[in-house]
């Protein structure tokens, strides 16, 4: 019996009313593991039917068995999705006799009324609409009928907040509903047991089946060339003229400046998150007819909306990771068991040889994994608040065995009663011996955090010198990092902050990079550990062929190679590491990813800043780091400080160091945001940020902070292996001139770590004070000359230009009528003592140059103290020190006031 | 003895800086504790704006006790803004404060110059314990706490002042590498302030907020100022001291040495 006759008489009917020629090769491997009751995780491409894998046996169920409420629940991460899905679900209800509805944050209150009088047979909805079932009375009754939920797009929910803050809401439903089947729809991951647990919890079996992916794919590599135009010229040249492109680019700006490259063509639209919901529409409605030929996209492309059939796949520059690849290009030759044929237009030599590597590994296989957060602190503490005000007052054991069955927290203690500690002093809840208790801040924050994606508010960077916006940056980052004075970089651009008010910055361009703090373009998607390892492997053998077709890629990557041989530039390879001397600072050329990289740099900025008391500048990208050092540091130090780092003090290292950074920060606020510490609305003029990060010290909120930078934005891991290697010697490090391939870095994340104390910079303040004091130099040997100028400008051993003697006195400005009083013919007593004190003064400057002068510029300063301080023989910082401790001293006193 | 005339002996004045409040120790015939700006309560206030911490109240009553207990000042000398709540008193400041001003009182008599945060402190504080909203002279230092105009007294002296809560960024070669409570020092402008004359200037020592939670720019003090001493300021007096004391400098040398500069180089 095929899986076809085992469906209900009037599916089967329906199947050939929608004009299907057969099953798909998904269908007929999805259907009777459904029809049998088991949970299902099935992968396969999009457009081989995966939808209807999953719905035709669940409409046999719900044909079979009437129940009440909702009996089918189909969750999709997105609103565009749920749209597209209930069209086709609708068409299949109708014919069937079922009810389909949908619920998003766009349904209207009418729609909503009307499914809690009369609930769908089918609910289509989002994660975050789902939470928000749970605190009406009537829906909450409408889920006790649930029998199916159906989880689409699952690897993209598996590897977020959003899908751990599910997979506790499939937990909450199975309260009303007990045991219910779970489907979860897929595409290709390298890690689909671990994805199946993730939907299934670790308790029950998982069925996993897989539609393989990479047989059917027809991928190439083509260099674009370095230059905008030229790239754009050659994405018109790899359109298929039959039409029906999808050019997918890696940000938001590269697919507008695409688009309007190509505008003229006619029968081309930019398709991205930012447009409006009506222009995205319109687009999809008018690529699906065949009227425009191309629609250029970002991410927003990937997941699974229909837009008919796809001849061809560009992708702009490199995919960065294998999935994304596997999924952007799956997108082509919809029609069951067509190949999916894909380009990938590489922008420079970094970009191309990481093409190769990630279309090698496309075709082997070799995905990444799903990184699903396990034990989110913010995720369980949303959940716990959740749970109260869903139930009013809970016990705890009830909580535990609802965390219990998912796989994200599968031992809740004793995360838990942190997480009900810290929510407990935020007045989230109540604690009343084993139970918890709603408050009334529970339900307003609950409103507030249905969603654990940072729904940010933007704060607009308005530039005061052309007087117009510039771009918005999150609040968060904003309120952890930017204030009056500084400099950061947004749209390649660097901006001097002038004020901060509510929701605005204003800004004037600045010049240099010095100063310059972190900026944030968006999240980057970071090359992995091993991609970027192997594109290491391929710079040293330089077998390019093996991985590129195109002559002309090939010749580019040859040349770039031979060019850094012809300047006997030593080749960063996956057994080299090589630190360049550059204007900037030290660029550490290493092939590790950039999330082993954020490790490495973070780390190596932290031990030079404790070490030489400076702040340094990180900039990061899959292959180097840029470290901005002051102009005495340089590689051999950074070298010294590699080669002394022990890779067992890593992870510690950077937990102490972090904190003092603006992606700590940037990430602190977002995350006690979640905890209901800091509302969405909150008022930030209120709060003076300096102090912020100690606010959380050892609470659970700080502790979710370092777990998620360190799951997601550093690869400990990864990191400790390329510094054992280096401690091994398997790979060398050396130091040298900066180089092509170091020089070349697009970087995309930037921090600034400041050391632990201020003392270089307080002393830098004050060398900057009294170089710039006003010194007056005069002869007390001919007694006819004087100059006023500026310390900076003194010379080492001054000299009169009159008489040539260097019995120089230098008066501050205030005390230059002494040089009259003591030139007096005749001289009172008090004369001759002032006479005595400049003669002691140019004495000292006889004896000691320009360091005299410079002691004596300090306040307070009289000739005793100066010559105190010389008498130290203090050199550097040592002497400055001595003069700010006699400058203290005097300030104390009454001289001062 | 309080409200001491000025003319006290000029030789012996001392001012000593104390990072671990921050607060200053004003030693002159007697010895003058200043803490400004507790903000006690200030959490259920943060709370009303979105921000949620538990109370820090009994470690900031420390850090006042403990410095007290070191430095033994003849005096306590609360420089405004010892409380949060305006123009309420919350229950949170009803139920800590009584225990706080009972447990300065116990170390040293105390003096509180009212603040714009402070409408009935003068509930919880015997009468001896209240000095005028616009200032006073006390061992020859004048003490305000900075959002009124400066009693006449105050012409010609040193005045302490808070409110502003005075932070410094400090830059390295490199990048900001700290920010810090500091003090700014200047002159006052004396007719700008109504101040009678007085043979020689009066000079303004703004002092860092002791709550640790509060801070402002010291820039922005002086650019956007918003208070009657601020708006009164010599722009070209003003200094920087950090809490401990050091000389900064004037304002300019706390910023980046290519601020507005001619120079040109690529970034």
């Amino acid at each position: 019996m095929t899986a076809l006759d085992r469906l209900d008489p009037r599916i089967r009917q329906t199947i050939a009313e929608r004009g299907f020629a057969g099953l798909s090769e998904a269908q007929e491997l999805a259907i009777p593991e459904v029809l049998a009751g088991r949970h299902l995780l099935l992968i396969a491409p999009t457009g081989t039917g995966k939808t209807e894998s999953a719905m035709l046996p669940v409409f046999h169920g719900l044909l079979s068995t009437k129940s009440a409420g909702f009996s089918a629940i189909y969750i999709t991460p997105l609103r565009a999705l749920n749209r597209d899905i209930l069209l086709r679900m609708e068409w299949w209800c109708a014919a069937l006799g079922l009810r389909a509805g949908v619920r998003h944050g766009d349904t209207t209150q009418a729609e909503r009324r009307r499914q809690a009088l009369h609930p769908p047979d089918l609910l289509i909805t989002t994660p975050e609409s789902l939470q928000a079932l749970f605190m009406g009375k009537t829906l909450k009754r409408h889920l006790t009928g649930v029998r199916y939920v159906i989880v689409d797009e699952v690897h993209e929910l598996a590897g977020s907040k959003r899908g751990a803050q599910l997979s506790v809401a499939l937990e909450r439903i199975r309260t009303y509903a007990g045991e219910f089947q779970r489907i979860g729809l897929s595409a290709t991951v390298g890690n689909p047991g671990e994805v199946g647990r993730f939907l299934c919890g670790p308790h029950r079996p998982c069925r996993v089946v897989a539609v393989p992916v990479a047989k059917s794919l027809d991928l190439s590599v083509v260099y674009a060339g370095d230059r905008f135009e030229a790239q754009a010229r050659c994405v018109e040249r790899a359109l298929d003229p039959s039409g029906s492109n999808l050019v997918f680019t890696n940000t938001r700006v590269t697919a507008e400046a695409l688009g309007h490259a190509l505008f003229r063509r006619g029968d081309i639209e930019v398709h991205h998150g930012s447009l409006s919901r009506e222009v995205r529409i319109d687009a999809e409605e008018r690529f699906k007819r065949g009227e425009l030929g191309t629609l250029i996209c970002t991410s927003s492309m990937e997941l699974g909306i229909d837009i008919g059939h796809v001849e061809h796949v560009v992708q702009f520059g490199s995919p960065r990771e294998v999935a994304r690849l596997v999924q952007r290009v799956g997108r082509a030759g919809h029609r069951l068991s067509a190949i999916s044929r894909g380009t990938i237009l590489a922008t420079g030599f970094d970009d191309l040889l990481e093409s190769g590597v990630i279309v090698r590994r496309a075709m082997a296989g070799e995905l990444e994994p799903v990184r699903i957060p396990y034990g989110a602190a913010d995720v369980l503490a949303n959940q716990v608040a959740a749970l109260a005000v869903e139930h009013g007052e809970i016990d705890l054991a009830q909580v535990r065995a609802i965390l219990g069955r998912t796989a994200v927290f599968p031992e809740p203690d004793p995360l838990l009663e942190r997480v009900v500690a810290e929510m407990a002093g935020h007045r989230l809840l109540r604690v009343e011996g084993d139970r918890l208790v709603t408050t009334a801040r529970a339900r307003r924050y609950l409103m507030g955090n249905l969603s654990m994606i940072h729904d940010e508010r933007k704060v607009q960077v308005f530039d005061l010198a052309s007087r117009r916006t510039v771009g918005t940056l999150d609040e968060s980052f904003v309120v952890g990092t930017i204030d009056p004075g500084s400099v950061f970089i947004t749209k390649g651009q660097l901006w001097r902050v002038l004020e901060v008010e509510e929701g605005r910055i204003t800004v004037e361009p600045a010049r240099r990079a010095k100063g310059e703090l972190p900026s944030w373009e968006g999240e980057q998607i970071p090359v992995p550990f091993a991609v970027a390892r192997e594109v290491g492997g391929l710079r040293r053998t330089r077998r390019i062929g093996d991985y590129i077709g195109s002559r002309r890629a090939i010749h580019y990557a040859e040349h770039v190679l031979d060019e850094m041989d012809r300047n006997r530039s030593v080749i960063p390879t996956d057994r080299t590491i090589t630190l360049e001397n550059a204007e900037e600072g030290v660029v550490c050329n290493i092939c590790a990813g950039h999330r082993a990289n954020e490790v490495i740099a973070r780390v190596l900025s932290l031990l030079l800043s404790a070490r030489y008391g400076t702040s340094v500048g990180i900039e990061i990208d899959a292959y180097r780091c840029l470290l901005r050092l002051p102009k005495s540091l340089g590689a051999a130090d950074v070298q010294e400080t590699l080669l002394s780092l022990d890779p067992a003090h890593i992870r510690g290292l950077l937990e102490i160091g972090l904190k003092r950074t603006a992606l700590y920060k940037w990430k602190l606020v977002q995350v006690a945001k979640k905890f209901g510490a800091i509302d969405p609305d909150a008022d930030y003029e209120r709060i003076s940020i300096h102090r912020l990060s100690d606010l959380f010290d050892r609470t659970v909120v700080q502790q979710e902070t370092y777990r998620e930078l360190f799951e997601e934005y550093m690869d400990v891991e990864s990191a400790v292996e390329i510094v054992s290697a280096v401690h091994a010697g398997t790979i060398e490090v050396v130091t040298t001139q900066v180089s092509l391939l170091g020089a070349s870095g697009l970087f995309s994340s930037r921090d600034l770590v400041p050391p632990e104390s201020a003392d270089t910079a307080i002393l830098a303040t004050v060398k900057r004070r009294i170089d710039d004091s006003e010194v007056v130099l005069c002869c007390m040997n001919c007694r006819r000359w004087k100059q006023k100028t500026r310390v900076s400008r003194v010379e080492e051993r001054p000299q009169c230009p009159v008489c040539s003697a260097r019995l120089i006195a230098a008066l501050k400005p205030w005390d230059e009528p002494l040089y009259a009083v003591a030139n007096r013919k005749t001289k009172s007593p008090e004369d001759r003592e002032v006479e005595k004190r400049l003669l002691r003064n140019a004495n000292i400057v006889l004896s000691s140059g320009k360091k005299a002068v410079i002691a004596l510029s300090g306040r307070g300063v009289g000739p005793e103290h100066a010559s105190r301080i010389l008498g130290t023989l203090a050199e550097g910082d040592q002497f400055y020190r001595q003069i700010l401790k006699a400058e203290r001293q005097y300030i104390q006193t009454r001289h001062f006031w | 003895m309080l409200h001491a005339p000025p003319g006290a002996d000029p030789d012996r004045m001392r001012i000593e800086f104390l990072e671990q409040g921050p607060a200053t120790l004003v030693v002159n015939r007697e010895r003058t504790l200043v803490v400004a700006d507790l903000h006690f309560g200030i959490e259920s206030d943060l709370a009303r704006h979105g921000w949620h911490f538990s109370s820090r109240s009994l470690e900031r009553l420390h850090r006042v006790t403990d410095l007290v207990d070191r430095f033994r000042p003849d005096r306590l000398l609360l420089l405004g803004d010892v409380k949060q709540s305006v123009p309420f008193t919350t229950r949170q400041e009803w139920r800590e404060l009584p225990e706080v001003l009972a447990a300065f009182r116990a170390r040293a008599p105390l003096l509180v110059v009212p603040g714009n945060h402070d409408p009935g402190i003068e509930r919880l504080l015997r009468p001896e314990e209240l000095a005028e909203r616009t200032g006073v002279v006390v061992d020859g230092v004048g003490y305000l706490h900075g959002h009124t105009l400066p009693a006449p007294c105050l012409a010609g002296l040193l005045v302490l002042v808070g409110h502003h809560h005075p932070l410094a960024a400090i830059q390295d070669e490199v990048g900001c590498a700290v920010r810090t409570p500091a003090y700014l020092v200047g002159e006052l402008d004396g007719p700008c302030l109504g101040l009678p004359p007085a043979g020689r200037p009066t000079r303004v020592l703004f002092t860092p907020a002791f709550n640790e939670l509060a801070g402002y720019d010291v820039q922005r003090i002086v650019t956007a100022p918003f208070s009657p001493v601020s708006r009164c300021l010599k722009r070209e007096t003003v200094e920087v001291l950090l809490a401990d004391g050091t000389l900064l400098g004037p304002i300019e040398a706390l910023a980046p040495p290519d601020r507005g500069g001619g120079e040109v180089s690529a970034g």
